[in-house]
């Protein structure tokens, strides 16, 4: 279900002027993908934003491939009630989610946020994707947190009424599913970005292994004198029937 | 007289179970509307799971489904009726806890009057209100709890030993009540009287030992054993058939060998977290399970003759010294609480203050979890020192318990006295 195939093939054109199935290739170029956290603690909002310039091709297909560290994960099940609702966010992941893993348990996974483009006055693309943080190891030195990167996404575009790759011999063509029902392999083109900013990142705090001997002998100590004192209580106050 | 409507059961039962119609219907209204979402999550756990069923599928395909598959099976009314359809059943169940009650205490001889005062305390209580109109399931179980220890009461034993079994089966932790059953159930030695008497000569400890030990072969206790493994063993085989090893792992091994390292109330969770990974974890388990063991079976040795206190203070305690607890575990010891405050010489102002002091350790716990968790704070240590704090008084509250217990016989006393 979650397989799908990534070839990249690499071609270069010198011919700046290039207009390939209607879209200017500066247009291409002037393609703007920003990506923000929002939020604090282990629930946060990613968002990411693409500008495009005026005169949008009539209908353009958006693929957003997000690369997600193992520090984070996003909850199936949820996406699942916000396509639901009117968000409409159309997300394919590429491999299950374990919801309670800890960091250092699991790996990374790439997140494939579809949408569309129509009509010319579509020049904002904004989209939300709620995500979480996982547990990581505690420290064991002066850290209180970890920090989590997340990396710009690739953007991917595709045309309804384009699909000739010859007329993208300077761009990577890329295959993917065609939508987030994965029931086909599309051809896409892969954008090369002026990314604004090269990576979000996360604080999320840790424990801190330097106070384990004192958290274990602390713990057990509590517990064994609240066990002993209810223990006591228990047996003096026994009924004698 | 104030709150005399409570001590009226034609009221109190209806009231209780239109509060809680009425919370579903807001909390259908909130899911429509606010970000914020009324239900919980395991409502759409368990509806995902019926929907598997619908399908010809395993329930189990849904993760994080881990529970009997009988409760997908009674929801799936969820997805050929309505979404709230599951609702509607746990508030009822809730209702039914409280009418449980209602006929243990009188069962013990308090009045109908009194009976519903304390029954108003799991009625009108906002914690179990709350937890069934979200839509978790753990009014089921209370119910059926009741209802074995209703039965025991009543001597119904076939009747008791089928619910126990099912108990079981659907949540592990009322299998510490075996013990003390056994106990209770047990013939009951006392010198000079009884069914069988024993001499008052000096025995060995040998004599001592097969004398107890053959105190459990009698016919009540045997049949209860056979039925409830009947009923539990039956329900295995036949979901261990139909769905395979994913029942028996997510129904029971996940629960026995869960090792949650996120921020929970119980003691234990900032020292598990510390040593996930070591090659101390194993032993500190074990370390861990110890106190638990140790103060489950002097319960179950101690008070045996009074199951509702027993079981009662085997769930606190279980909860309470447990190493993973969250707050839907909480109820599984408030709906044994009623059934002892008869029997408690604590005046009201000792309860309220006792209360208060269980609400203040909560929320000890619940400030720093929250700045942890929304705000990003390094608030472990602070976690930490909240949840040793809350076993402490969760220990002070169960000490005044059993200090101020008065058995059945001078309670009733007591009341004649009166």
């Amino acid at each position: 279900l979650y397989n799908f195939v990534l070839t990249i093939p690499v071609y270069f054109s010198d011919d700046k002027d290039q207009n390939i199935c209607g879209i200017g290739r500066q247009w291409l170029e002037s393609i703007l993908v920003s990506t923000e956290c929002n939020g604090n603690g282990f629930h946060r909002e990613m968002v990411t934003t693409v500008k495009f310039s005026p005169d949008v091709p009539n209908v353009l297909n958006v693929l957003l491939v997000h690369k997600l560290p193992r520090g984070i994960y996003v909850d199936p099940y949820q996406l699942a009630t916000l396509n639901d609702s009117d968000s409409h966010l159309q997300i394919l992941l590429d491999s299950p989610i374990n919801l309670e893993a800890p960091a250092h348990r699991t790996g990374g996974f790439s997140a494939l946020l579809y949408a569309t483009l129509v009509g010319q006055r579509s020049k904002l693309l904004k989209k939300s994707i709620p995500i979480h943080c996982r547990y990581h190891e505690p420290s064991f030195g002066d850290q209180k947190a970890v920090i989590v990167n997340i990396g710009s996404p690739d953007l991917l575009l595709r045309s309804e009424t384009c699909n000739d790759g010859s007329n993208f011999k300077s761009y990577s063509i890329v295959d993917a599913p065609c939508t987030a029902t994965n029931s086909s392999i599309c051809s896409w083109v892969q954008i090369r970005l002026n990314k604004e900013q090269s990576h979000v990142s996360l604080q999320i705090p840790v424990g801190d292994g330097s106070l384990v001997i004192h958290v274990i002998c602390g713990t057990l100590l509590v517990t064994f004198i609240c066990c002993s004192a209810l223990s006591l209580k228990i047996w003096k106050h026994r009924v004698l029937t | 007289m104030q709150f005399t409507f409570l001590s009226h059961k034609h009221f109190l039962f209806p009231a209780s179970f239109i509060i809680r119609l009425a919370l579903v219907i807001y909390g259908d209204y909130q899911d429509r509307t606010m970000e914020v979402k009324y239900t919980d999550i395991d409502y759409h756990v368990f509806t995902d799971a019926a929907r598997f069923i619908t399908q010809g599928e395993s329930p189990y395909n849904r993760s994080t489904y881990r529970y009997t598959p009988v409760l997908a099976w009674i929801l799936t009314p969820n997805i050929y009726l309505n979404f709230t359809f599951g609702k509607i059943l746990f508030i009822l169940c809730d209702v039914l806890t409280g009418l449980l009650i209602y006929q243990y205490l009188c069962l013990r001889g308090i009045s109908s009057e009194v009976a519903c005062r304390v029954c108003s305390l799991w009625l009108l209580n906002p914690l179990p209100m709350g937890v069934s109109s979200r839509g978790n399931a753990e009014s089921i179980l209370t119910a059926l709890v009741l209802c074995t220890l209703l039965c025991l009461e009543g001597r119904r034993l076939t009747w008791a030993a089928a619910l126990y079994g099912l108990s079981v089966h659907m949540k592990i932790y009322p299998v510490t009540y075996a013990l003390p059953i056994a106990l209770a159930l047990r013939t009951q030695v006392t010198p000079g009287v009884g069914r069988e008497a024993v001499h008052p000569q000096r025995r060995g400890w040998g004599s001592s030992l097969w004398g107890f030990l053959r105190s459990f072969l009698n016919g009540e206790l045997l049949l209860f054993a056979v039925v409830a493994a009947i009923v539990f063993f039956g329900l295995g085989a036949l979901f261990y058939h139909m769905y395979g090893w994913d029942f028996l792992h997510e129904t029971y091994l996940y629960h026995l060998t869960r090792r949650d390292i996120r921020h929970n109330f119980s003691p234990y969770f900032y020292m598990l977290y510390l040593t996930a990974d070591s090659e101390w974890s194993q032993w500190l388990g074990l370390a861990a399970f110890v106190p638990q063991l140790a103060l489950l079976l002097l319960v179950s040795w101690v008070h045996h003759r009074d199951l509702a206190l027993c079981c009662f203070l085997h769930t606190a305690i279980f909860v309470s010294f447990n190493k993973v607890c969250t707050s839907q575990y909480f109820l599984w010891y408030l709906c044994l609480l009623p059934l002892v405050i008869p029997n408690l010489s604590l005046s009201t102002w000792q309860g309220v203050a006792l209360l208060a002091l269980w609400f203040t350790g909560q929320g000890a716990w619940l400030g720093p979890a929250y700045f942890l968790e929304f705000k990003g704070h390094n608030t472990f240590l602070a976690i930490w020192l909240a949840g040793l704090l809350f076993l402490v008084i969760n220990c002070f509250i169960l000490v005044q318990i059993v200090v101020h217990y008065r058995p059945v016989a001078q309670a009733a006393q007591g009341r004649k006295d009166k």
